[in-house]
């Protein structure tokens, strides 16, 4: 209850943080939505010069890729300042300032430093996977509910990357390029799964579930989800779980417990 | 009463070297060199409730360290800290709850939003009632004098409004103890006055403070007691007037010459510096000749235009304990 | 001559301190050598798919089209810099002020710096993919004619330089400058070529790309690279590629010192 009202508290405060700055909110945003249209443009390209990912037409392809930035712009709104935070504050060596409050540090720091800015991200997801989904059609109401669930699993597997890197920041002081190494490994969810091969779809099912950021629960939506997918829910919630303890862990090893 | 009771506090870790010539960098990059730090050694010290403490040490002396485990930031390698009843580092949330902290350095103000804004949420992360907040707030603006300041966006503030405000951030909770870490660094005179009031305020209606700064003037304005470190060990404790006193009972003379100054001894005293051709400081020692003594001696042997008086001041003071180390 | 070795001595020294400097970042570019790789790998897969059974696409074989990916990532490590960012950093902080009581042309100073950078770029993250490239996935990605490609990706690190030099200098006129900044780099990733081969675009956009920055720091050298006997769609062939890669170069370096003689203008008459 009281992290709610906290949380509350916090996202009232980040909002007028951001709106410090009018122009160039303004401005990130717009470019933000921007590298979302263009994004796609490579799929748009791909089919317009004849060519396909066999099985999938342009829109479904568009609508895996649209959810991914949902899923993404979501999840940099709430949870990837807790890369950047905790780097700064391991580079700045600051961090006993997040320690001092009478609160989880991994709390703190996301509550206190939530990025407005990438809810046009997330917007922008939101609207071209509703104009594929125009063109796709969508499996009735059940497909919704699926997709709602999956998104969350995916939601799981990203907040799980971001802890991992922030913890990885504790250890690898000031490289600010860490976030790519995960960049990377996400790529393999924005495409539908079945133009990898079998050991590509084993890691990104089970090990890594990148899958379910974009390609499961687009899935879902178009009615052509394997129901084994949904086994992979606890692939993504164990992940999550191992980022919030590698996150605990790291603190621990910041305050000289074992070394 | 010992509020903070600290007893072979050591703490040391591991870190690594880097080369710098490409041949270093590819060596490096598959094999790194241990580098052990001991950054404090064996340090026992207790704290009595309602003093102003202050930690001096140079760069690199273990200071911050020391404060950092005091905080509970950081976990001891061995010896134990006891403050409050709680043990900092394993007791961590519920501790610094009643603790407060301002790094000169570390703003924990938000950047971009009025500071006001910032203290509505530290109610929220300490849990602060809100008529207690209220009272506490008011209080503490009137005493800084900042009133509007706190409405201004924190970008704009200048240095000495934004550490009032760093004041009040930390201690809107009412902290039994509050750990300043070079709280004046970089403010004017007028502001460091300010800040220095308020600090005394604040611990005559009972806070403990724990100081550590370069700045001496906040030690001799402000500290009861005093703590230097050095090298990780603890090389002095115990109250500021022993502090001025450590190196026995000494005076420095500042004499100005009606001849030019040309090497010799001068009442039967080394000079320790000139500054000039005609003037000239001595240092002589109360407890081998008395002041009277020594001024007959001065005035038979050299004529001079104007003499000064002065207890030794504090960065000599300091500067030798440092050295002796 | 003299004077060519004066400069020569300076760019050697500037450029071996900023080695050292970046020395110490160097495991950041293990990033690189496992980033680099994985994108590529899901590349080769998006497009094994996407050509299927088919032999070309957009003018490329599928083998071209892979060891262009290879080819643009690697060029990537060669030519990257942000002169951009430091050279704004420089101006919006009043630091710049420090070059101009300086006796040394602060773009050339830059430039030297870039070498030093780049220098360790080669051993950490290009020679590495290299090598990752070639031995693990066993793709051929040596170029095809060295003296065309290395002329090619000489210039392109030249004309990235001096596109990113420009970019930097906008913070002289302008107050925030990050805007301008980050445009360039949006419509940089995609028309320099880095994303998708400049052949899948419509013949318009090719045609208007001539004109524009872009595909001279990528696409025109990624292609030299693979040896490609007809490039874009004007199907020039490797020389002619270079040449006019040679042609945008000068007029990039012209326009750059115009900026900078209009900035320092500005710089002195306004001041820090």
């Amino acid at each position: 209850m009281k992290h709610l009202k906290l949380y509350r508290i916090c996202l009232r405060t980040a909002f007028s943080q951001a709106l410090a700055y009018r122009a160039d909110f303004v401005m990130g945003s717009l470019i933000t939505l921007l590298s979302n249209i263009l994004f796609p443009l490579v799929t748009v390209l791909i089919y317009a010069n004849g060519a396909t990912f066999p099985g999938w037409n342009m829109w479904e392809v568009l609508l895996v890729q649209s959810v991914y930035s949902m899923s993404t712009g979501l999840a940099s709104m709430v949870l990837s300042s807790i890369v950047w935070v905790t780097m700064d504050h391991i580079r700045g060596g600051s961090f006993e300032t997040v320690l001092l409050k009478p609160i989880s540090p991994l709390f703190f720091i996301m509550a206190t430093n939530c990025d407005v800015q990438s809810i046009s991200l997330f917007a922008g997801g939101v609207v071209m996977a509703v104009i594929s989904a125009c063109h796709t059609g969508v499996a009735g109401i059940g497909a919704i509910g699926s997709f709602l669930l999956l998104f969350v699993a995916g939601f799981m597997v990203l907040c799980g990357m971001d802890l991992i890197m922030a913890a990885i920041s504790f250890k690898w002081v000031g490289n600010s390029r860490i976030p790519e190494i995960f960049d990377s490994i996400s790529n393999f969810g924005k495409y539908p799964l079945s133009i990898f091969p079998q050991a590509v779809r084993v890691f990104a099912v089970m090990v890594i579930p990148v899958a379910m950021i974009g390609f499961f629960p687009a899935s879902a939506l178009l009615g052509r989800l394997d129901p084994k997918a949904y086994l992979s829910i606890i692939p993504c919630a164990l992940f999550m779980c191992f980022g919030i303890w590698l996150y605990n862990k790291m603190i621990l090893l910041y305050e000289g417990v074992g070394g | 009463m010992s509020i903070i009771q600290v007893e072979n506090l050591v703490k040391s870790y591991t870190t690594y070297k880097r080369g710098s010539g490409f041949g270093d960098s590819v060596k490096s990059f598959f094999k790194r060199e241990k580098v052990d730090v001991h950054a404090v050694k064996d340090i026992s010290f207790e704290i009595e409730e309602g003093c102003i403490c202050g930690i001096l040490g140079p760069n690199g002396a273990g200071k911050s360290t020391t404060i950092k485990m005091l905080c509970g930031a950081l976990y001891p390698t061995a010896g134990k800290i006891d403050v409050m009843g709680y043990s900092p580092a394993k007791d961590r949330v519920k501790y610094v709850k009643r603790i407060g902290a301002v790094f000169g350095q570390k703003s924990q103000l938000i950047w971009d939003i009025p500071p006001i804004d910032s203290f509505a949420m530290n109610q929220a992360i300490y849990d602060i009632p809100d008529d207690i907040y209220e009272k506490r707030l008011k209080e503490m603006v009137e005493l800084f004098d900042i009133e509007e300041v706190i409405h201004k966006p924190t970008r704009v503030l200048s240095l000495g409004e934004r550490m009032k405000c760093e004041f009040v951030m930390a201690m809107l909770h009412k902290p039994e103890i509050v750990f300043l870490d070079e709280p004046t660094i970089g403010l004017d005179v007028i502001a460091k006055t300010k800040i220095r009031e308020f600090i005394s305020e604040m611990n005559r209606q009972g806070t403990t403070f724990i100081l550590t700064t370069h700045d001496l003037e906040d030690v001799e304005q402000l500290a009861h007691r005093v703590i230097i470190i050095n090298h990780g060990e603890k090389v002095f404790d115990n109250t500021l007037e022993s502090l001025k006193s450590t190196l026995g009972n000494k005076k420095i003379i500042t004499l100005t010459l009606a001849e030019p100054y040309k090497g010799e001894t001068l009442g039967g005293v080394e000079v320790i510096r000139g500054d000039n051709a005609h003037k000239v400081s001595l240092e002589i020692d109360l407890d081998k000749q008395g002041i009277k003594e020594f001024l007959d001696n001065l005035s038979e042997t050299v004529s001079f235009l104007d003499i000064s008086i002065k207890e030794l001041p504090m960065d000599m003071i300091i500067t030798r304990i440092y050295n002796e180390a | 001559m003299k004077k060519l070795l004066h400069m020569w001595r300076e760019c050697k020294a500037v450029a071996f301190v900023t080695y050292k400097e970046w020395s110490a970042y160097r495991t950041h570019s293990l990033v690189s050598v496992f980033v680099g790789p994985v994108y590529f790998i899901v590349q080769y897969f998006i497009w094994s798919a996407v050509y299927g059974g088919e032999g070309t696409l957009a003018g490329m074989e599928f083998s071209q089209t892979i060891r262009y990916f290879g080819a643009s990532a690697l060029i990537g490590y060669l030519t990257m810099d942000f002169a951009d960012w430091n050279l704004q950093m420089l101006v919006r902080t009043g630091k710049f002020l420090t070059f101009t009581m300086r006796p040394i042309h602060h773009r050339f100073f830059a430039l030297s710096q870039k070498f030093g950078h780049r220098v360790l770029g080669f051993f950490f993250e290009f020679l590495p993919c290299f090598l990752i490239f070639i031995f693990l996935f066993r793709i051929d990605i040596r170029p095809v004619s060295t003296g065309w490609t290395l002329l090619s990706v000489a210039m392109a690190f030249l004309m990235n330089f001096y596109v990113n030099y420009c970019l930097g200098m906008t913070a002289f006129f302008l107050v925030k400058s990050s805007g301008v900044r980050v445009m360039y780099q949006l419509f940089a990733q995609i028309f320099s070529g880095a994303l998708i081969p400049l052949n899948f675009f419509p013949d318009v956009v090719q045609k208007i790309m001539l004109f524009l920055p872009f595909q001279y720091t990528n696409y025109i050298p990624a292609m030299v690279w693979t040896g490609s006997e007809s490039i874009g769609s004007m199907g020039l062939n490797v020389p002619e590629a270079v040449v006019l890669q040679a042609v945008a170069l000068g007029l990039m370096m012209l326009f750059s010192e115009a900026l900078y003689r209009c900035a320092i203008k500005r710089f002195t008459a306004v001041g820090a």
